[in-house]
């Protein structure tokens, strides 16, 4: 999915196949709308985190840290 | 002693009317039940009420103590626990339709300790359903109200901790903390709530939200009274993995140090950025009245915190959409729809949306670190706005735009919980519609004990904390 591109109710129901989620249609339009707002976001974040100034930060998976 | 005294004893002060038979546990626990059955049908704040189980633990509790073995300060005190941390015996539904008929055979680790140390379990408190959300707008148990304008919400997800303690139903109560769910309604109604460090308090026979954020803790109408109760429950349990083994210092011995000397930060275009006008001039009040306790207040730049809320709303929807996987294809229509829909959406992230996140965690961390060399604390509004009416799905903030509750309600909250802090939400005065606003500090790692004494310190300067709703 390009972040150029709204997230659709076909986006929805392809990334529904990939997870094997059975979603019904008339929730697609709903999950459309959010998911373009949140994954734009996270998109945005990504962009951030593959900075070179971070290539070295490793994830924190676990608290506390040892 | 009339009822509507005992009803507003603290546990400092009911444990040592208690101890010297001054109190008697059965007359303390019955004034809270009968309390509950006056103000609970508004409020909603429990799920489940133990009473018969109540009385009889606390019948037992004052003939231990009347025969000489008093087991310590909430010893006959009534505690309720939130409804996803198990209860042996008594139906934990996790504020959810599919755990509707759950009887946990164990306790959790924080509820055995609590019975052992001799604490009546009053009941099962309401929340979010599965502590997915920050409301209390619960579509299975009913919506839980704030008892200070039951038209407002308690916030979440522990609201119905938040609204039993603040109504005087019970003394204390525990609550679960993954992006701000101890600290938003201990801020909507009026009391004192700790996250812990992650690790420092078992999640054992918890139900989980988000593995790498989840935290208990208590929630209380003092900082003396949530150390009485975080004492007890804090501490290495070898049945949690993540459990860590930092010895648990003296909380109570380290109380009454004062703060003088003590060094506060503020986030540069953060802490005081972005809030109603009554929150950011009730934070500078506060603000204040520490440094009139000798505090000192330095502005600090934190250049990464921008990102948080994209971040914490991606952890909080991978890792549960990950736990929830299977009854969501198996009893989707058993969720509420605002659930349904997060669990739905945490399916659709990508893996290097959620590792990226994690990554961000570490740079957030990190800053925290630095910030640390130079301060003690820092601090924030707990969050940027007073209580919102019930079913509100949009917040006003500033200059007449709504915004989305979901994000607006992490703003502050959900950056301790992504760098592993410990964070203290305190009581620091009202709006004009005589709404409760609270104040977040964030501590070192397993540095409890300085949230703890800022906050005492705070509170035995203030009378915030002695007000009750006219419920």
């Amino acid at each position: 999915m390009s972040p150029h591109e709204p997230v659709t109710p076909e986006s929805i129901d392809r990334l529904c196949t990939l997870a094997d989620l059975p979603v019904p249609a008339e929730r697609r339009k709903g999950l459309a709308l959010m998911l373009a707002g949140l994954v734009a976001a996270a998109n945005e974040l990504s962009r951030k985190m593959a900075d070179a100034r971070y290539r070295t930060v490793v994830p924190i998976l676990r608290f506390p840290e040892r | 002693m009339t009822r509507t005294d005992v009803l507003n004893l603290t546990i400092r002060e009911a444990a040592a009317q208690i101890e010297r038979s001054a109190l008697s546990p059965v007359e303390l626990t019955d004034a809270m039940l009968q309390r509950i059955a006056r103000v609970d049908k508004t409020l909603n704040a429990y799920i489940t009420v133990c009473g018969e189980q109540a009385r009889e633990v606390a019948l037992a509790a004052e003939k231990m103590i009347r025969a000489g073995y008093h087991l310590g300060p909430l010893h006959g005190i009534p505690i309720a626990i939130k409804d996803n941390i198990y209860t042996r015996g008594v139906r934990t539904t996790a504020g959810s339709k599919i755990l509707g008929d759950f009887v946990p055979q164990e306790d959790a680790t924080v509820t055995a300790r609590l019975k052992r140390a001799g604490a009546v379990i009053i009941g099962k408190t309401n929340l979010h359903e599965f502590a997915w959300g920050g409301t209390t707008d619960n579509p299975h148990y009913g919506t839980c109200r704030n008892p200070w304008n039951p038209e407002r919400f308690p916030a979440g997800s522990s609201g119905g901790s938040g609204a039993a303690v603040a109504a005087r139903t019970c003394l204390g109560a525990l609550g679960t903390d993954t992006g701000g769910s101890i600290r938003l309604p201990s801020s909507v109604n009026g009391i004192v709530g700790i996250r812990p460090t992650i690790g420092r308090v078992s999640n054992h026979n918890v139900v989980p939200l988000a593995w790498t954020m989840d935290t208990v803790s208590p929630m209380a109408r003092t900082v003396e009274d949530c150390v009485l109760m975080f004492e007890i429950i804090a501490g290495h349990d070898p049945l949690d993995d993540h459990s860590a083994q930092a010895p648990v210092p003296d909380y109570r011995g380290e109380l009454g140090r004062g703060l003088r000397g003590l060094r506060i930060g503020l986030i540069r275009d953060y802490s005081l950025s972005h809030v109603q006008r009554a929150v950011g001039d009730t934070i500078r009040a506060a603000l204040t009245t520490l440094e009139s306790l000798g505090v000192e207040i330095e502005e600090i730049a934190m250049p990464s915190i921008q990102g948080n809320i994209s971040a914490q709303l991606t952890i909080e929807s991978c890792e549960p959409s990950t736990y929830h996987q299977e009854w969501l294809r198996t009893r989707p229509a058993d969720y509420g729809e605002d659930v349904r829909t997060l669990l739905e959406l945490g399916e659709m992230y990508l893996a290097t949306h959620y590792l990226q996140a994690q990554r961000y965690r570490s740079v957030l961390r990190k800053e925290f670190v630095e910030g640390f060399k130079r301060v003690d604390v820092f601090v924030t509004p707990t969050l940027p706005f007073t209580a919102t009416p019930c079913g509100a799905t949009k917040v006003m903030i500033e200059n007449n735009r709504e915004e989305d509750m979901l994000s607006a309600i992490m703003q502050f909250t959900g950056v301790p919980s992504l760098a592993g802090l410990p964070a203290l939400s305190v009581p620091v005065g009202f709006d004009a519609d005589g709404l409760p606003v609270g104040m977040q500090v964030i501590g070192r790692a397993f540095d409890e004990a300085t949230l703890f004494r800022l906050g005492h310190a705070y509170q035995q300067a203030t009378d915030w904390h002695t007000r009750a709703p006219s419920l």
